[in-house]
């Protein structure tokens, strides 16, 4: 038992390092632009990285500014999308499930924002799809991927790969919300040093 | 309706290795970061008028752009093949020719909402091309790249400038703390005397060969300056800032007057470890590298002898680093 559970932990450990701290910190300005200029960010996946992008929406909006919440200080405008189950009903049901992103997408982009899509596979249709919504409007898009990226990776301005073998979902996952915290901890730092 | 905007610059080291004159024998390399002051600009379709309105200091409306006085309006809009209903507004958080890059972020912010206008969406490496060939290859002023580039990307770069033309755009990433501690060492007058930067680089683009070796020295100094910041030994940055000033003052007559030299030395005198005069000199804005402690003594000083020689418009820009370059801020026209 003891063994399976270390195994574990130098396998997550092993393909922490192959991270490009290059690419996070290109990610990490433009988080920083976007917020500056007021813009949203949405963040969207499917399946266990949906679940990363809600906790992750909840991190920038509430968790960044969580030890200043009385204090009037410009906040993240993070956007699961869709953001409601309705929204991701309707457009899987009347449309295609490979809209779900790209239709509620449209309803809110403006040039000022940021994309983060995230795919284990980083070959999911309707995250694709989002991809090229953001792409034609020129704005950025940071992608988190796993196994050799797929197409995610090649289209992505920011590519946050974590290069697996195809499958590895539990050790691409764990090492996304790992990011996802990294960010989040980078902007309550920021916002120390602001406020 | 489109609103753009592109960030104003400060140059720390390198500015004049961005000529092609010395790119093209050796590597230029300048450092430099975008601050949270922005022109903007916006450019409004205004249908069956026929008319082109430009609205700066003055308003021009012309039935033809080469009818306007505006040269870098003009040269766009005739370049992009745009004759009538439009009107163009600008707007800045700073005085122009402050040395801070004002003309080029001008140019980018433009040809971002130009190309917006014309429903191209041009990333921020196309727009800092697009503002580079306006200004160098159609208005043939005698600049670099540096300011276009800066004000396209935004954060704090090293940029460097290849024989072949191409530009390697290198972020310099710093940490909450030292960015921070970096902006509390940093202090900026505008000095109220503005400047036409074409006079002085033409006049040291002539000298060129002769300071080869000068400009040569500052290109490789880019990369230890960086290393300071990076290990936030601003105190050595400040020094280095002194020295490249000094360099860079024996480069073109006009780079400095008497008056700014006496303010500069007061400064460096009252406790800054170096500074220089941001552009290419002979007016615009000067930068201290100063100990957080001694910041109030040194802007004291520096502003009272200011007053004594009569530069009645010098002082203090309050000014913080920004991650932006050029945006679209706000568009309706979908």
């Amino acid at each position: 038992m003891e063994l399976f559970i270390t195994n574990f932990f130098k396998e997550i450990n092993e393909h922490l390092k192959e991270i490009s701290p290059i690419e996070i910190a290109k990610a990490l300005r433009i988080l920083e632009a976007t917020y500056e200029r007021d813009g949203r960010i949405y963040v969207i996946g499917n399946g266990g990285s949906l679940a990363i992008a809600r906790h992750f929406v909840g991190d920038l909006n509430k968790t960044v500014f969580g030890k200043h919440i009385d204090k009037n200080i410009k906040r993240f405008q993070a956007i699961a999308l869709p953001s409601t189950d309705a929204e991701l009903t309707a457009w899987a049901n009347d449309i295609g499930y490979d809209m779900v992103f790209a239709g509620p997408l449209k309803n809110y982009i403006q040039e000022t924002d940021t994309l983060i899509a995230i795919s284990s596979s980083g070959n999911s249709e309707n995250i694709i799809k989002a991809v090229k919504v953001a792409k034609e409007f020129g704005i950025p898009v940071i992608g988190l991927s796993g196994f050799d990226g797929g197409k995610l990776n090649e289209m992505a301005d920011v590519k946050i790969l974590v290069p697996t073998e195809k499958g590895k979902y539990d050790i691409v996952e764990s090492i996304h919300e790992t990011i996802c915290h990294l960010i989040t901890r980078y902007f309550q730092e920021l916002i120390n040093y602001k406020t | 309706m489109i609103i753009t905007r592109a960030p104003l610059r400060i140059s720390f080291v390198g500015g004049g290795t961005d000529l092609p004159d010395f790119y093209k024998q050796y590597p230029g390399r300048v450092i430099s970061v975008a601050i949270n002051k922005f022109i903007y600009i916006t450019i409004n379709h205004i249908p069956h008028t026929k008319k082109v309105m430009v609205k700066y200091k003055k308003t021009e409306v012309v039935d033809h752009p080469s009818q306007l006085e505006h040269t870098r309006v003009k040269s766009a809009l005739l370049d992009l093949g745009i004759y009538r209903d439009i009107e163009i507004g600008s707007f800045a958080d700073i005085p122009a020719k402050s040395g801070l890059g004002s003309s080029s972020a001008f140019s980018v912010a433009l040809l971002k909402g130009l190309h917006a206008f014309l429903g191209k969406n041009f990333g921020r490496r196309e727009v800092a091309e697009a503002a580079s060939r306006l200004e160098i290859d159609i208005l043939k002023e005698p600049i670099g790249k540096q300011d276009q580039y800066a004000a396209a990307m935004g954060g704090l770069n090293v940029f460097q400038f290849n024989p072949d033309h191409s530009v390697d755009i290198k972020p310099v990433f710093l940490s909450h703390d030292v960015k921070k501690r970096l902006e509390n060492h940093l202090i900026l007058f505008f000095t109220g005397v503005t400047r036409d930067a074409g006079k002085i680089l033409s006049e040291q683009r002539n000298n060129i060969n002769n300071k080869f070796e000068t400009l040569k020295q500052m290109a490789d100094s880019v990369y230890e300056f960086e290393k300071l910041l990076l290990k936030s030994d601003f105190e050595a940055a400040g020094k280095m800032l002194d020295e490249a000033w000094k360099r860079k003052r024996s480069l073109a007559s006009k780079i400095s007057n008497s008056s700014f030299d006496l303010l500069y030395d007061e400064g460096v005198k009252s406790g800054a470890h170096g500074g220089k005069i941001l552009g290419a000199g002979g007016g615009g804005c000067m930068l201290f590298v100063v100990p957080p402690e001694k910041r109030e003594s040194v802007k004291k000083a520096v502003i009272e002898l200011a007053k004594k020689e009569n530069l009645f418009g010098f002082e203090e820009v309050p000014f913080k680093f920004t991650e932006c370059g050029v945006d679209i801020v706000y568009r309706d026209d979908r």
